[in-house]
């Protein structure tokens, strides 16, 4: 563990990697897509039309047709807003109750610190596809589902790393000082934690999203996941899939957005290294 | 050492529970009648039908509430006993038994040829750090990280069985099977593993340690032997403790998409037939299983590293 | 690394792809997972493979023919039915095929789930050399529900004491070498078979639930025969060389099924309008990708229960919102048909399980939509329809229907039509056609009989047909003489040979 974490260099705070600009401007160009593109070309992305099946592309769906003559174009974005928003939701809810019960498990130490610990260690023990399909058996809605299975996954990394660096500061000369001085928790948390937390949460933000983002396309693949005909982007490949000699490019579609998004996500997360 | 193994005890009791409380919640959550479902799973949707679920309700005792059944599993579970799938009607650990075996060739298969692809790479741009090699493992580690495992599954079965035909699609049965499915997996593995090895190993060759073995006049080969192994072995074993829950979540999908009769499959399956014994047992082993690798990391990395804070890892 | 890498596993293709390309064993894949031993479970599997064997068969017509029984009578009164048993057969364990094995096969299915079960039998005995079975009532059509897969004969070593299958010991051509259920299965040819020995020695089973899978083990030439395909694969690998496809209609048909009672849908009318919003011809081309749409409840290759004296079911929008009109629904600010304040909105119940089914779900939802009927789709469990079917809480459920699980559709048409049931009609009740249906499974009435039903449910509609299924099946140019059976019974494995 040690050396997975002290070469990492804290990166000045202040400025971001050319990477990770790289990859905020392919999210940036993607979520642009997803809520542009129904602006552009308003259609329902659920509606039919038999003449148009695997059609290429035209000026009311730049992307072409899908094997019911739905437009891709719509139904893309709305897969990538779906699927953007579960995992945007999901990374926020993690982020918050992990951070809450890691300050709070360093903060108060002792037998509260250690059974949250074990807590999360148990949770990390149950892979996190399986959480989530468990949950979804539970939860009748899908994305609710996703919501919270992807939660109860996500949020032990922000516990880990918030305990793991609240202990360190906690006993630091200046959280030290502030306390003497008799500042209140939350004050001491803005100035003293906060700071050193953030640019290590955002690491963890990006990946956690790309891991939600990856997991429900997977499910959709394996069709344990949405259900049809909700545009999702596993969901849109394994329907695609047996088209591929036919109409290749409705296959690409998906495919190639799904790999945007994970490889804008994984260079904002992986550029912050010296 | 002793505490750290105690830890995991307790560690494995509370995964126990954790699994018994939310698969009595889902029990409780079932939408739509049990019997039915089951019915459903066991004759397929041409034969189900109200006799079909009235005699699963008789043979399973369906009435009793949900609570006593919670008892009585996690009674049966301190006897070792997990009871019969309602599909089957075989005991869980039979069938656990049966399809754990295919699962675990699988992974194994797997984790060796992630292990032969990530590491040797990885030290190799760790010796580099910034050097052209340093930066295409980035590229390529980082592009196959944003590729979902069921997408680099199909890219593998179109590309080496389809066009090229040399290898099976799918299936099980022949050596040949395991090859496209250990594949996809290992990519991904690999992927990471090679970053933590190139870390490690930047971490290391940097260090002063490794300079004045340098000015030493050991050979490229003997300080790597001497100093560089040895602190990247930490590294690298902790992370496999880690790899094993992404191991597993990556074989129920590959298992899906290559036809392999594995736990991945068997939990899928359980989960829509409402199988609950099924989805215990299972979800409880790859629990469990999480606990004993990573008591065994512990115990590996104290053995590499015996300085090392055996300090248990929160 | 990563060239060492691909060398190592180009190798092990070629070694492998020596062995593969004609191994000397046919690969059979299809979707049905292997759920044990038992008849009732995975019968379908053992009765396609040659494993095992019913007393009674029937050919791709749906005749029946001899099985393990060469020949069978019925007394005066219909009551008693008298089944003459092949002689020298063998089971798989050595063991001989006798009568009283076969009365031990068919107790032990006839107390688990399924058709036997609903048939009225009294007692099953072994009399010398034959079987004998008696009935409470005459009841036709017994052979054929001696045909199913549930009723194959297993040796009594192949029970447990609670009649619980423990292994698979049946009578077929091939005998079990390998069960690794629930996705494999081996086998080879059984020495000491009754009819002529299979021409190739060794077949293998594999259970392959994804549909884009299968089509690509079909596609890569791993697989001799591939069973049931989507219709989208089946388009791209018409394409393919090594492929070829074989399809025929079978005797399952895509239904609506409808509440009788649902306040909307009580009055024939309602349920002639939903049909007549149907572009079925559309719908099939679209989805099922052949030219299938259902004019009435069975195809013609179903030639006893298709009558040509039927007017087809058509598709004509204007003159079912002619008929809603007619009832007094009348269209509201969202164009959702409105009477007295209710709308005309329906939810339509079905299952994922057939990828087809939710997006023909999709597809009615707006076809219906343009006649101003809304409807909500829940895709769920199969289970839901006989759930809801049991509470009334259902209004409309799409579903495939097999109606040959017997080759004797009347076995289907007297468990949901006479008067309703789970997977057929719901709330609906006409005297005639049950009567009808009664007769026919005493053996009475014949073919008018037949036609007059057929003709009830056409203008009654107590459940709307769509389309007629055909099966596909894809086979490696590498064998011939392997078939498609519509009634799903044999894929023609002991006919198989390798082509020259």
């Amino acid at each position: 563990m040690s050396a997975l974490a002290t070469d990492i260099p804290v990166v000045a705070r202040s400025g971001w990697t050319r990477t990770q600009w790289a990859g905020a401007g392919l999210l940036a160009l993607i979520l642009g897509f997803a809520i542009l593109a129904p602006m552009l070309f308003p259609a329902d992305p659920l509606r039919q039309n038999l003449r148009n099946i695997l059609g290429t592309g035209d000026a009311a769906s730049p992307l072409g047709y899908d094997h019911l003559g739905r437009l891709l174009t719509a139904r893309l974005a709305a897969a990538l807003r779906l699927s953007v928003l579960i995992s945007a939701a999901a990374v926020v809810t993690s982020a918050i109750l992990g951070v809450a019960v890691g300050v709070l498990a360093a903060w108060r130490g002792g037998w509260v610190d250690r059974l949250f610990a074990l807590l999360a260690d148990s949770f990390l023990a149950l892979p996190g596809l399986l959480m989530v399909l468990i949950i979804s058996a539970i939860v009748p809605t899908t994305p609710l589902a996703f919501w919270i299975g992807l939660t109860l996954v996500l949020w032990i990394e922000y516990f880990r790393l918030t305990r793991a660096t609240v202990r360190r500061l906690i006993a630091a000369p200046g959280v030290q000082a502030s306390r003497l001085l008799g500042f209140g928790p939350v004050y001491i948390f803005r100035r003293h934690l906060w700071p050193e937390l953030a640019p290590m949460l955002l690491t963890v933000a990006a990946f956690g999203a790309a891991t939600a983002i990856m997991m429900i396309a997977a499910l959709g693949f394996v069709s344990v996941g949405m259900r049809p005909p909700t545009p999702e982007l596993g969901l849109m490949m394994v329907e695609l899939l047996p088209y591929y000699r036919e109409a290749p490019h409705a296959l690409v579609a998906p495919v190639i957005a799904t790999f945007l998004t994970l490889l804008g996500l994984n260079l904002i997360a992986g550029g912050r290294r010296a | 050492m002793i505490r750290a193994l105690g830890y995991r005890a307790v560690q494995a009791v509370m995964v126990a529970l954790l699994v018994g409380v939310l698969t009595f919640l889902m029990m409780q959550a079932l939408p739509g009648d049990m019997a039915f479902r089951i019915a459903a799973g066991r004759y397929g949707y041409d034969a189900v039908n109200a006799q079909a679920a009235e005699a699963v309700r008789q043979e399973l005792g369906l009435d009793q509430p949900a609570i006593n059944a919670f008892g009585a599993w996690f009674m049966d579970l301190l006897r070792l006993d997990f009871g019969t799938s309602v599909i089957s009607g075989a005991p869980v650990i039979d069938e656990i038994r049966h399809q754990l075996g295919a699962s675990l060739q699988l992974a194994g298969a797997a984790l060796a040829l992630s292990l032969l692809i990530g590491p040797p790479v990885g030290v190799l741009a760790g010796l580099r750090a910034g050097g052209g090699l340093d930066r295409g493992l980035l590229l390529v580690s980082t592009a196959l990280r944003s590729v979902p495992q069921f997408l680099m599954g199909l890219i593998l079965i179109v590309l080496v069985s389809i066009h090229l035909g040399w290898l099976p699609a799918a299936g099980y049965g022949k050596p040949a099977h395991f090859i496209l499915p250990a594949l996809t997996l290992a990519l991904g593995l690999a992927a990471v593993s090679a970053r933590i090895t190139r870390d490690a190993m930047a971490g290391v060759a940097a260090s002063p340690f490794y300079a004045f073995g340098r000015w030493k006049g050991l050979s490229e080969p003997q300080l790597f032997r001497r100093h560089g192994l040895r602190n990247i072995g930490v590294a690298l074993v902790t992370f496999l403790g880690l790899q094993f829950a992404m191991l597993v979540e990556g074989v129920v999908v590959i298992e899906a998409i290559f036809g392999w009769p594995g736990i991945g499959h068997a939990l899928v399956h359980a989960i829509f037939g409402r199988d609950v014994p099924m989805v215990q047992g299972t979800a409880l082993l790859l629990g469990l299983g999480f606990v004993v690798l990573n008591a065994l990391v512990d115990l590996a990395a104290h053995w590499i590293d015996p300085r090392g804070n055996t300090e248990v890892r929160t | 690394m990563l060239s060492k890498l691909l060398a190592s596993a180009a190798m092990a293709a070629v070694l492998s792809s020596a062995a593969f390309a004609n191994d000397g064993v046919i690969d059979v894949v299809a979707p049905f997972e292997i759920k044990g031993a038992d008849p009732v479970t995975s019968g379908n599997i053992y009765i396609k493979m040659d494993i095992a064997e019913p007393l009674v068969n029937a050919d791709a017509e749906g005749r029946l023919m001899p099985g393990l029984a060469t020949e069978w009578r019925v007394s005066e009164d219909g009551r008693t039915w008298r089944f003459y048993l092949r002689e020298g057969v063998l089971f798989h364990d050595g063991s001989a095929f006798t009568a009283e094995a076969a009365a031990n096969a068919l107790k032990i299915a006839r107390a688990k789930p399924g058709l036997l079960e609903t048939a009225p039998i009294t007692g099953i005995e072994a009399d010398g050399t034959d079987l004998v079975i008696r009935l409470s009532a005459p009841f036709a059509p017994l052979p054929a529900f001696l045909s199913e897969y549930r009723s194959l004969i297993y040796a009594p070593s192949a029970y447990g004491a609670d009649g619980s299958v423990t292994t698979v010991i049946g009578t077929g051509a091939y005998h079990v070498t390998r069960l690794d259920a629930p996705l494999r299965l081996e086998a080879e040819a059984f020495g000491g078979y009754w009819g002529p020995a299979p021409a190739i020695n060794r077949v293998s089973y594999q259970a392959v639930g994804r549909a884009e899978t299968r089509a690509l083990l079909a596609e890569s030439g791993d697989a001799d025969y591939v069973f049931n395909l989507d219709p989208a694969s089946v388009a791209r690998l018409k394409s393919v060389e090594n492929v070829d496809i074989l399809s025929v209609s079978v005797p399952r048909s895509l239904l609506i099924k409808v509440n009788g009672a649902h306040p909307a849908l009580t009055d024939v009318a309602a349920r002639r309008a939903l049909s007549l919003a149907i572009d079925r011809q559309g719908l099939a081309q679209a989805i099922l990708r052949y030219p299938a749409g259902a004019d009435q409840i069975l195809p013609p290759s179903i030639g006893d229960w298709h009558s040509d004296a039927v007017t087809p079911l058509t598709y004509d929008p204007e003159a079912a919102r002619a008929l809603l009109a007619g009832l007094g629904w009348r269209a509201g600010p969202d164009g959702v048909l409105t009477r007295n304040g209710d709308r005309f909105s329906l939810t339509l119940t079905t299952y994922p399980d057939r990828p087809e089914l939710p997006l023909s779900a999709a597809v009615l939802q707006q076809m219906f939509a343009e006649i101003g009927v809304e409807v909500v789709i829940d895709s769920t469990n199969s289970s839901e329809v006989a759930v809801r079917h049991a509470d009334g809480s259902l209004d409309i459920a799409l579903f495939a229907r097999n109606f040959a699980l017997v080759p004797d559709p009347i076995g289907t048409f007297l468990t949901d039509y006479a008067p309703t049931g789970d997977w057929g009609a719901m709330n609906w009740n006409n005297p005639e056609f049950n009567a009808l249906i009664a007769a026919l499974a005493r053996g009475e009435g014949g073919q008018p009989a037949r036609n007059r039903a057929i003709e009830i449910l056409q203008a009654d509609l107590p459940v709307i047909p769509v389309a007629w299924y055909q099966q596909t099946a894809a086979v490696s140019t590498g064998i011939t003489g392997a078939v498609i059976d519509p009634y799903e019974r044999t894929i023609g494995l002991r006919q198989i040979r390798w082509a020259q």
